[in-house]
């Protein structure tokens, strides 16, 4: 439903835009018009536009209330296009923060590089042929295995 | 007792292997991680969507100078509206690139992580002079350790990075299309902010005397360079942003899209 009335109030903003576009090229006209034929023809560059300094600006004032206008409903569009973000910038947060914690337990595999060590631990202890030794690095993998 | 050792050596390889074959799975490579790595380097080009942000935010400023007491009225009402709506419009990218960095990062290489912590295994297996363990054995253990690390953490990892693509498919879809709309409207806007900066050097130009006013005349000239100059710039910048978000969206979609079926 906002989208609709997003999209509507766009389309009303683009047709104020180019209406003072229209304005203005009609403004532009006015302005670089050349004197009408029989007047004396001054240099361009010394040529008073023919249209008043006031009317032009009065036309120009026109213009910049319709490209205000066009503005301030491109901002209301734009509310609207951002409405009921906030909810699904939260989900996102969360899903990021549910993936950090996801990362920090793949870190963890880490431990596996220490629980092969423990595992070499008890192969050397086994090799050295004195079972006593067994008991320690035994006790250590089993809880590593069972803490994964 | 040398037989006792070597067949114990033999044990423990096989003990390994089997834990290998267990736990591990495929220890395949995996081209859809560095796939995902790649899409999350692209985070950064979303600041193009900032900048442009903070700009829109400054378009008060910039009109000003060249605004007539009634429209400097009318835009600083614009301007107080624009500041607050637009507050919100800024943490957009703030969110979607945290997303992607988070995306990268669980999809991260964490082999060299894991080298260092291999070789004190190494030295540490050396306390054991007498076992009869020597360097090969240590190294051939140490290789073992390398590849059960990265069997086991690989399809964890691709599991977790396609359950955040899951979940995050909506939401992600969503403000990078909401991120476009602004864009447009950002764009539209600046336009209209253009033709009213350049619009009243180009009606109040040809009112100018050229022997009276010819200093006016050079200033306003160059300054009419400037901000054609300036706009054409932005308007690059806009075309950009747009570009770089639209193939964030679509290299997203493609790896949605890419998404084996859902467990469970």
């Amino acid at each position: 439903m906002s989208h609709t009335t997003q999209v509507d109030i766009e389309a009303l903003a683009d047709s104020l835009s180019a209406s003072a576009d229209a304005l203005h090229a009609r403004l532009l006209r006015a302005i670089r018009q050349r004197p009408a034929a029989g007047q004396p023809a001054p240099t361009a560059q010394s040529a008073p536009p023919p249209i008043s300094q006031a009317a032009a600006q009065a036309l120009f004032e026109n213009e910049v209330i319709l490209r205000q206008r066009a503005n301030a409903l491109y901002l209301e569009a734009a509310t609207l296009a951002a409405a009921g973000l906030g909810g699904l910038q939260q989900q996102l947060l969360d899903l990021t923060a549910q993936a950090q914690e996801k990362i920090r337990k793949i870190d963890r595999i880490k431990d596996l590089v220490a629980l092969t060590g423990e595992l070499l631990s008890l192969a050397a202890a086994v090799a050295t042929g004195a079972p006593e030794r067994l008991i320690a690095p035994y006790e250590k993998l089993k809880q590593r295995v069972e803490s994964l | 007792m040398t037989s006792l050792r070597s067949c114990l050596h033999l044990l423990l390889i096989a003990c390994l292997l089997a834990m290998l074959a267990m736990l591990g799975g495929c220890a395949s490579s995996t081209p859809r991680m560095a796939e995902v790595r790649a899409f999350a380097a692209d985070a950064p080009k979303l600041n193009a969507y900032h900048d442009l942000t903070e700009r829109y935010r400054g378009s008060y400023q910039r009109q000003q100078p060249f605004l007539a007491p009634d429209a400097d009225a009318r835009e600083r009402v614009l301007d107080a509206s624009r500041q607050q709506a637009s507050a919100d419009f800024r943490r957009i990218d703030d969110v979607v690139q945290a997303y992607m960095q988070a995306l990268g990062a669980l999809a991260g290489d964490r082999q060299y992580d894991l080298r260092d912590s291999i070789k004190v295994v190494g030295t540490g297996i050396k306390a054991w002079p007498d076992s009869g363990l020597e360097d090969r054995h240590v190294n051939a253990f140490t290789g073992l350790t390398r590849v059960l690390a990265r069997t086991i953490t690989a399809p964890m990892q691709e599991r977790a990075v396609n359950q955040l693509l899951r979940d995050a498919r909506e939401p992600v879809q969503q403000l990078l299309d909401a991120m476009r709309k602004l864009l447009r409207l950002y764009d539209r806007s600046n336009d209209n902010e253009q033709k009213i900066v350049l619009g009243m050097l180009e009606t109040e130009i040809p009112f100018l005397d050229p022997g009276r006013d010819r200093l006016l005349i050079a200033l306003s000239k160059s300054l009419e360079q400037e901000k054609k100059a300036e706009y054409r710039l932005i308007g690059l910048r806009h075309t950009l942003a747009r570009t770089n978000l639209e193939a964030i969206e679509q290299r997203h979609r493609q790896l949605v899209d890419s998404l084996p079926p859902a467990q469970q």
